[in-house]
Parts: C-alpha cells; structure tokens; sequence
C-alpha cells in the first residue's frame, strides 16, 4: 500500500516529515490510546460515564480538553 | 472592473485568494475547494470555530469574482485592524498562536476534515486573541495520511519557541529571515544539546531534523510500507506536540525594561497627572487608531484603547510586550495589540517581491503617534538627528503626542555618562524647531516633578 497523499496539496509536505510520523505512528496512536483510556477509568469511577466515540476511534471531548489543559 | 487588487501575499494555496474592491478585502473560493469548502460550512465546523473565536468569521456576497472562470465564491472576511507578523510577537503569543493551530486541527478531525497548513501568518491577533484568518485552510480528512502541515507547524511555531525558550529570547527574530520557519536542521544546532533527550523536543525537531537530511531525495509516494497513518495516531502526534508547546516557558526576570514603571523617579501623583494630559490629548485629536511607540508594557497605550480606539503598543523589548500581553489576558483588555519593534530597525518589507509581508510603516498612516519617553533613545543612544525623527513620525500619522526628554533628565544623563556629548542641538528649542518644521504645536504641558514636557502635534499640509 502506498502512502497516501492528497491531490490537492499545494505545499511540500517534505518526504522526510511524511516518514517521520509514519515511523512513530504506533507510538503516537499508542500513547494517545492508553491517555483516552486511563481517562476513561478515571471517569468510570468518578461515575460520569462513558467517553465519545467518533468514527469508532477514541477522541478526547471537548470537556476532557479543558480538563487535560488545566493540569 | 476598476479598483481591483490581489492581495501580494495571497499566491501559494489555489484553493482562492485574497483580492480589494473598491477598499472592501474580499476572499475568492476556487472551484477546486468546492467541496472542502462545502464541508467547512456544511459540517457544523465553521459555526462552531467561529463561535469559539478560533476562526475570522465571513459573509457570502453575491459580488463577481475576480476570477470568474475559476471561482466558486466569494467572501467578505471580518477585518482585522492591523496585520502583525510572528517575528513582532511576544513569546507567548506565537505560543497562544501555535496550540490555537493544534486546537483548530483538532476539533478539524472530529468533524471529517484537517488543517493543509500550518502557518503562524495565517493567525493573527483579535482583540487580545489569537484567530485564525484563514478560511481556506482546511480540508477533507482522508484517513491513513500523516498531517501534510507538520513540518510547516515544526518551523513556524515549534523551533522558533524552542530557541526563545532553551537558548535566546532574541532567535525568535530568525522568523525575520526564514520566511517559512526556521529550518529544523538550523534549530537543532541552535538548541541545547539535552534536547534530544527530550520526548516532544527530541521526536520534532532533533529527529524530524535527521529524517529530513536522511530521505530529502525519497518519494513518499513510492514508498512501499505497509503501514498508514491512523486517525489515532494524528490525534496523538497533535495531542504529542501540544504537551511539547506547553512544556516551553520562558520567563522575562532580569531584562532591562521589565521593572521600568518600579525604578523610574516618578510618583504615584506625578504619574495620573501625566495620564490625565495624554486622556487631554487624545480627547482633543479623536484619532482612530493610535500607535505608541516605545510603550513597554503598554501603561499609557491602555489611555486610548480604554477610550475604545485601536491601539498597537509597540516596543523593543521582548520582556515588556511580554508582559504587556499578559496582562490584556488578565484583564481582558479591548483594542489593544502589543507588538515587538525595534524603531531604529522596523519590520521590512520581505517575502516574494518585497510584497509577501508589509513593513511597519506600510501599514500605517495611523490616526496618532504617541512617543513617550522614547526621543532621547532615539537622538542619543541611536543619533538620529531631530528633524529625521520628526520626519519619520510625520509620515506614520496625522497626530502626535510627543514627550521631549531635556538633557538633565536623569535618564538622559544615564545615556551621556559614558559618551561624548554630540548633541548640541538637543535643547527644548532645537526640539520645537525641529518638529516645527513637520508639525503644528497644538498643546503642551509641563510633566510634574521633571524637566520633561509633553506635546500635542499635528502634521503641516
């Protein structure tokens, strides 16, 4: 598979910048997961349920945001 | 199709561009963004950035396009009353600046779409906040592509914070040069070597440096791994280098100007009665727009934005716009934009055909002038002759509002201790004389416990 890029984009995006996010993908998304899920937890037993899910992927609400940017 | 003009900055996205009519800005959508465009608005997207101030808002018009052929819309976009550039802002606002970009491309993904770009001239400052200004900056999302803005982002807004942060506040000014960010491999050098111990620092830079050199000659569309790039994974290299913007402080202890209001030999009654004359002067003008010019944290500048005039305070030093800035946070300041200037050396003209980003001046005339406690700076530490600076100042508005500083000042005396004194022409009369030629003295009053006198002037036609 190739990576896929946009027709439309007008800017070099620079081959190395485009690999270099590829090669740490599996951490980014990884790490990403497991904060998403610790909050979750934290919800859990806080009891104000359940987070959102778009698209079937786990994304931080806007609620969780400011959370996150007030530590 | 009189009274049209491109806008000189606006060339490099297809997707439209910028252009005047009659003096009203207009934006021209492409046909080639229909469909992106369509999304933005249809999306609930729009709304929602417009609502949150992250977004200038818009209204279609049914005007022509200037391009017809290629032209799907167009839009009157809201103003913004002065156009500043990065390398004129305080750290924390290209800070405020850089995770306002992250937040947009953010919110983006959870509505279908992305940010194509990533850079800091396309956000400007709004009543004391950081907006985006350009509409034509987003697009579908296509899942299993890496963010196409990242190196844009790293060199526009990443390195030049790395720098001021780690190594000096004074590299922001590199932004000046490197019309396109600072390049990774140059910020890299720049920085301390502990950096690529860092996680964010480390990966976005030090790494992202050495993937650039290593694979400048590859294709990324050839490249035949099998692995794409989640939408999990955007949202984690988003999530990663916001942590790395926030992580970046810089404090202003130490500089010369930052406790400027604390050391000077005014006092508390002195000091009201030189506002009350400058509220006098502003009262007498009626400019609507006024630009203080070494106004260090911008003290005097909030006796006109208050008043509900627009008001740039600009000033040399990078502690007192700092500090400037964060206190139109706190206060939730009006009308007001701090900005980072050296008067002896204003931002140039520069980009493609000297065009892309305008100088200081030419983004003038402004309605008044205000220079407080900055003549002697100028005339002494930086020996301008009098009559220039009249000259110059004449030429950026119709009104000033000057403070001449006499030579047994004591922070004129400072400035003499260890120089010959040229300066012989540097007198109350040969002051007068000199902006006599330029302008007409309207007022002046005496500053209270000083030898300094302030002037209300308007320029000779």
């Amino acid at each position: 598979m190739h990576i896929k890029l946009i027709p439309l984009l007008y800017l070099d995006p620079g081959s190395g910048s485009m690999i270099l996010q590829i090669v740490i993908a599996a951490a980014l998304g990884g790490a990403y997961a497991v904060k998403v899920y610790w909050k979750k937890i934290k919800r859990l037993f806080r009891g104000k349920g359940a987070d959102e899910e778009v698209d079937g992927t786990a994304v931080l609400t806007e609620d969780q945001q400011q959370e996150n940017d007030v530590r | 199709m009189s009274g049209n003009q491109i806008h000189s900055a606006s060339f490099r996205d297809p997707s439209g561009f910028l252009f005047k009519r009659d003096g009203i800005l207009y934006r021209q959508v492409n046909q080639t963004y229909r469909s992106h465009y369509d999304l933005l608005m249809g999306s609930g997207l729009y709304e929602q950035l417009v609502k949150k101030g992250a977004l200038v808002s818009h209204q279609e018009t049914d005007i022509a396009p200037l391009d017809p052929d290629a032209g799907y819309k167009v839009l009157q976009p809201e103003v913004i009353p002065f156009i500043s550039y990065p390398y004129e802002w305080s750290f924390s606002m290209l800070k405020d600046a850089a995770l306002l970009t992250l937040e947009i491309c953010n919110l983006s993904l959870q509505k279908g779409m992305v940010l194509k770009d990533a850079s800091a001239y396309n956000i400007q400052f709004l009543e004391g906040k950081p907006v985006l200004i350009d509409t034509l900056s987003f697009e579908r999302y296509d899942e299993g592509t890496p963010w196409v803005a990242y190196r844009q982002f790293c060199q526009h807004f990443l390195a030049p914070l790395a720098l001021m942060a780690l190594t000096d506040i004074r590299l922001g000014q590199l932004l000046r040069v490197h019309i396109d960010g600072i390049p990774l491999d140059l910020a890299n050098e720049l920085l301390p070597g502990k950096v690529r111990w860092n996680l964010g620092l480390g990966t976005h830079i030090t790494l992202h440096a050495q993937a650039q050199q290593k694979y400048a000659k590859a294709d990324s569309h050839k490249d035949d791994r099998k692995k794409v790039f989640s939408k999990n994974a955007l949202f984690g290299l988003l999530d990663s280098l916001k942590n790395t913007v926030k992580s970046l402080q810089w404090k202003p202890a130490g500089t010369e100007w930052a406790n400027y209001y604390e050391i000077t030999n005014y006092s508390g009654s002195a000091f009201e009665e030189k506002k009350a004359v400058i509220r006098k002067f502003l009262d007498i003008a009626q400019p609507d727009s006024v630009w203080d010019l070494g106004a260090n944290n911008g003290v005097f500048s909030r006796l006109a934005s208050e008043k509900g005039i627009f008001t740039v305070a600009a000033d040399i030093d990078p502690a007192a716009v700092e500090s400037d800035y964060q206190n139109i946070q706190s206060e939730n300041a009006k009308n007001l934009l701090p900005l980072l200037l050296d008067l002896t050396n204003p931002s140039a003209a520069s980009g493609w055909n000297n065009e892309e980003r305008d100088s200081f001046a030419g983004r003038g005339p402004a309605g008044l002038v205000m220079a407080l406690a900055l003549v002697h700076h100028l005339a002494i530490s930086n020996n301008v002759p009098l009559d220039r600076v009249a000259a110059s100042f004449a030429a950026m508005g119709q009104w000033l509002i000057i403070e001449f500083v006499p030579k047994q000042d004591s922070q004129v005396q400072k400035l003499l201790s260890s120089r010959l004194d040229i300066f012989d022409n540097y007198t109350t009369e040969g002051f007068e004389e000199s902006f006599q030629r330029y302008y007409h003295i309207q007022e002046k009053a005496a500053v209270a416990e000083s030898d300094r006198i302030l002037y209300l002037m308007k320029v000779r036609r």
